[in-house]
């Protein structure tokens, strides 16, 4: 009965053990793509358990071995699973062995399960249920054997950081199944019934077990009043993300302006930069440029590393494959928005979802890319107010000429709403400058003044679409329109080959809840422009006509005013996010309450187990209860018994206490070693004992241990 | 009725095993034991518990080694218990010059039958003395390697059983080492127990000096035959052993074997020889199964000598019974198992 009562103990902890490890790496594996990476550490988990519960009864080395030579068979399992092909296996093996750290912190969300990124989770939870197998199996301490998957649990966490929603159910259901294995416990090794138990060293002494039990809780206790008013204030905070820790990719100077490219592009039309098969007509964006610091547009945010499938991406339905030819940097040209990429290394900036591959493009490299395309409805940003969320979008740098601001003060007079201005400012464009494919490149402010108030004469008034996108975007953020410029490629449906001449720059415009909306201020073809600056004398000569002033400014200020924008929504979210967070008071009280609570709880529990001992079972476990109990006695009284002594030794060690005990020696003696030798007069005689030795010792125990025990 | 069923020092033939004693024969084992160690007490005095470790390893059919200084009453205890048992007994005085031969016996050619005979040695008998053990050469003393573990002489190719029950008690002074030659591990090994008899206690001095001329090994009436002797040594294989207790002595043997200091531990033949005293040891006490005190009463005369230390912990002074100590200490000993 002994042996079935152990077993099913050692059963119950070991499966509980197991679940808390399979659940620890399945936190990792909610920012990895699919659910190969759950399948492979659960499996891990129960090999490495089934492992170490198999050879419980033989060598730790021996079990260790085995453990080692089962992890290595594992993971080249998972490697072969989750191996593409594209390289030889032994070189991905490699790879994956010399990288999987480093790629695994790094790889962008949704990751990619590959040899190099489930590698880790892989080693880590088969190393957690091994460990906690031994300590709890073999060792009998099952909380000790529930600290490597709460190790394994912690970095599963902060792996994920905050790309995956609070894991508040998961954590609930994982200290469940802890406290499950805490309650059944395992037993130490000089408890246990399997005599083909092997144990290297002598188990921990009493006094040892308990001078750990002492400390590990005061050590809690004290974690939890320090901590708790710091936990409060993490509640409410994002966790880190270890992604931040990674230099991005570095970008060369044709990357980070490639808007130098479009007059290049426009001198040599010719030229032929990529072949593409799409599955319909659309744009294809290199490089989404959002900063203007006067001299040059430059993209902003860092590119990260990214699997074949990229982060907060829907399914990739619309696809484009492209064969470079003759196109070169890093940026990689991609229908927006992009879903996923095939073939190619590649990296994304998150803020634009714009495409880089670090080892830059050469001819003949062949990628597939899978795209949700944007669809924007124009018609529903007529009345919608411009998206002013991001600072940088209207920030307009010191020393914009003159010009710009006339053009600037034109465009708010004559168009009310944002929508009707970004769309004049456009027509504005188009309708007074010429496009001229040998202007001369540049987007400076000087450049752009030049373009916008020189002369036709002296070569003003016509460029590339690098300076109608330039300037649009400036005078748009003049205008208090948040804008940026798009480098891409109009490209036709179905196979095609993409030159020189299709390459073009447009700006785009952020609306409140529609998105960034593209403009093309581009002239119509064979269209003669009217100098500008009859438009804006005629503008000028209206000076008194203008009552619309607090009309017009009012209106602008209804669509434009930040401080607007900020009382609808920030301020809401922040008062209840204030009404939302748990008071430092209620957490100190929680503590306290739960240190009050301590001494009754182990009161309780005392009693609890009294009861069975001393109650329940044969006659020969009744006096081993017995046993057991004045062994506790006599400890809490200080006298401390070793393990290594024998019934009749404990007592001449407990005759100190002057407690009565001469009969009880024997009668446990009896009911370990002579089987059947003892009967119910027995097992009373031996309750009286227990319960007279435990009351005269009581005087002895100590202020403190009384109250708490 | 059957006389020898109802007889409380025997076991049934009829029943086989395991027998299962009952309360009278260990108490009848213990009555006779009692009154064995109480004659050998008269002799030998303020030393009951070496006495009784001497009868334990008598009964448990081990082979008693004393050891201690001249003059501490090892010969005296030697003698007292082979006078106290009605069996034969010889005594062998060891010394540089004797030869196997003198032990075991010779084989002589007969003139009158005209054939060769054999004449036994003094290690026919049931209780041999084996005085000064260590003074004989290492060819002499393994003379006894033999009869010591199979109760035979082979003599010319012809084996020789020596009557039963064979117990060879041997003593040796440790002092005094010019001329002797240290047992080797084999033979020290095939002692049951290595016993050191000690000082007497102040009072056990003063009576010794008091009745010395009247207390002589040779005036201790027989207490015990043979066939009681065998017999108890046989109701002893049959006194319950509980299944923790037998990992508890594996347990023991494992540590001493992966001890630090130890370069061999106790052998599979210690763990049985400590086995079989704890069984007699049991019975002494009137008690038909074995406790864990048993095994910590009996470790330290039958691992010590067993134990061979390692040479840097030989150096240091470490004993073999502070090895078996330090075991002890580190091996959990078997507890009931509680409902809770």
């Amino acid at each position: 009965m002994r042996l079935s009562r152990y077993r099913f103990r050692v059963a119950a902890v070991a499966v509980c053990l197991t679940a808390l490890c399979a659940l620890a790496g399945a936190v990792a594996a909610r920012v990895y793509h699919g659910t190969v990476l759950t399948v492979l550490v659960t499996g891990a988990a129960l090999a490495a358990f089934a492992i170490g519960f198999l050879l419980r009864n033989k060598p730790s080395w021996l079990s260790a071995a085995v453990s080692f030579g089962g992890l290595a068979a594992y993971l080249l399992v998972s490697f072969v699973l989750t191996d593409d092909g594209a390289e030889p296996f032994l070189q991905t093996i490699l790879d994956a062995l010399v990288n999987a750290v480093p790629r695994t912190l790094t790889a962008l969300i949704p990751v990619e399960p590959a040899p190099d990124t489930v590698g880790v989770p892989v080693f880590l939870t088969w190393l957690a249920a091994g460990l906690a197998c031994e300590f709890a199996v073999r060792y009998g301490r099952t909380l000790l054997g529930c600290l490597p998957p709460t190790l394994l649990y912690a970095a599963g966490l902060y792996l994920v950081g905050p790309n995956a929603g609070p894991a508040v159910t998961v954590t609930v259901v994982y200290c469940l199944i802890a406290g499950a294995a805490l309650a059944v416990t395992s037993a130490p090794p000089s408890r246990r019934p399997d005599r083909d138990a092997h144990v290297d060293g002598g188990a921990p002494g009493r006094r040892a077990t308990l001078l750990g039990s002492v400390v590990g809780a005061a050590v809690l206790l004290v974690a939890v009043a320090a901590l708790a008013p710091m936990a409060t204030r993490l509640v409410t905070t994002s966790p880190g993300d270890p992604r931040e820790l990674v230099e991005p990719p570095q970008l060369t100077d044709i990357d980070l302006n490639p808007l130098v490219r479009v007059p290049e592009w426009a001198k040599n039309p010719e030229q032929e930069l990529f072949h593409a098969v799409l599955d319909g007509e659309a744009t294809m964006r290199l490089a989404v440029l959002t900063e203007y610091d006067g001299v040059t547009w430059q993209a902003g945010g860092d590119f990260r590393t990214a699997g074949s499938v990229l982060p907060g991406s829907g399914d990739g339905g619309f696809s484009a494959e492209v064969e470079i030819i003759e196109l070169g940097g890093k940026l990689v040209p991609a229908v927006a928005d992009p879903a996923t990429v095939t073939d190619l290394p590649i990296a994304v900036n998150l803020a634009t979802r714009c495409l880089l591959t670090p080892d830059g493009l050469a001819t003949g490299d062949r990628y597939t890319v899978g795209s949700d395309p944007l669809v924007v409805d124009p018609a529903s940003a007529v009345d919608a107010r411009v998206d002013l969320s991001d600072a940088v979008s209207v920030a307009v740098p010191p020393g914009a000429p003159e010009f710009m601001t006339t053009i600037a003060e034109y465009i708010t007079a004559t168009y009310d709403t944002p929508y009707e201005r970004a769309q004049g400012l456009a027509v504005f464009l188009s309708e007074h400058y010429a496009f001229d494919s040998e202007a001369p490149s540049g987007h400076d402010y000087p450049t752009l003044g030049f373009f916008l108030e020189a002369s036709v004469e002296a070569g003003g008034q016509r460029g590339t679409s690098e300076q109608f996108a330039a300037a649009y975007a400036i005078l748009a953020r003049l205008v208090g329109l948040p804008s940026r410029v798009v480098v891409g490629f109009d490209v036709p449906g179905g196979a095609s080959t993409v030159t020189a001449a299709q390459g073009l720059a447009w700006p785009e415009v952020a609306f409140d809840g529609v998105g960034w909306v593209p403009f093309d201020p581009m002239p119509a073809d064979g269209a003669m422009p009217i100098p500008p600056q009859e438009t804006l004398e005629e503008l000028e000569d209206e000076p008194s006509e203008e009552p619309e002033e607090s009309a017009g400014a009012g209106e602008a200020e209804d669509y434009n005013d930040p401080a607007l924008e900020d009382d609808g929504g920030d301020f809401d979210a922040e008062a209840a996010a204030d009404a939302e967070r748990v008071p430092a008071w209620l957490w100190w009280a929680l503590g306290a309450f739960a240190v009050v609570c301590v001494p009754l709880l182990l009161k309780a529990r005392r009693r609890w187990r009294q009861r069975r001992r001393l109650r329940g079972g044969t006659p020969a476990e009744r006096v081993a209860g017995a046993w057991s109990e004045v062994l506790d006695a006599a400890a809490r009284a200080g006298v401390r018994i070793g393990p290594h002594a024998t019934a009749e030794e404990a007592a001449a060690r407990m005759a100190s206490l002057d407690a009565g005990i001469e009969g009880m020696p024997g009668l446990v003696n009896r009911a370990a070693f002579a089987p059947g030798s003892v009967e119910e007069p027995d097992a009373e005689a031996a309750v009286r004992i227990a319960h007279g030795f435990v009351r005269a010792s009581r005087a002895r125990v100590r202020g403190w241990k009384r109250v708490l025990t | 009725m059957d006389t020898e069923q109802t007889h409380p020092l025997k076991v049934p033939r009829a029943v086989q095993q395991p027998v299962t004693l009952n309360a009278g024969q260990a108490e009848a084992f213990a009555a006779t034991f009692e009154r064995l160690a109480a004659a050998v007490d008269t002799v030998v005095l303020g030393k009951p518990e070496v006495v009784r470790l001497a009868l334990t390893a008598m009964f448990a059919e081990g082979h008693i080694l004393l050891e201690d200084v001249p003059g501490t009453g090892k010969t005296t205890l030697a003698r007292a218990i082979a006078s106290a048992v009605s069996g034969q007994w010889r005594r062998i005085q060891f010394t540089p010059d004797l030869l196997p031969s003198d032990v075991s016996g010779v084989t002589i050619f007969n003139q009158a039958s005209g054939g060769f005979e054999f004449h036994p040695g003094p290690v026919f008998a049931n209780i041999v003395i084996a005085d000064e053990i260590n003074r004989a050469s290492p060819k002499t003393q393994s003379a006894l390697l033999e009869v010591m573990e199979e109760g035979r002489v082979t003599v010319d190719g012809q084996p020789h059983p020596v009557p039963a029950p064979f117990v060879v008690v041997a003593t040796q002074n440790p002092v005094e080492m010019d001329g002797t030659y240290r047992l080797p591990e084999a033979q020290l090994d095939r002692f049951l127990v290595k016993l050191s008899v000690g000082y007497p206690v102040e009072a056990a001095e003063i009576e010794v000096l008091r009745g010395t001329h009247q207390r002589s090994p040779e005036n201790i009436p027989a207490v015990i035959d043979t066939d009681t002797v065998a017999q108890m040594a046989e109701l002893a294989k049959h006194v319950y052993i509980a299944e923790p207790l037998y990992a508890y002595l594996v347990q023991l043997a494992n540590a001493s074997r992966a001890h630090p200091k130890v370069a061999v531990g106790v052998s599979p033949r210690g763990l049985i020889a400590l086995t079989r005293a704890a069984a007699v040891f049991a019975l002494a006490q009137g008690r038909t199964y074995i406790i864990p005190e048993d095994v910590k009463a009996l470790a330290e005369p039958v691992f010590a000598h067993r134990i061979q230390l390692a040479p840097d912990a030989a150096m240091h002074g470490a004993t073999g019974a502070g090895i078996v100590a330090e075991v002890f200490e580190s091996v959990p000993v078997p507890l009931p198992a509680s409902a809770a």
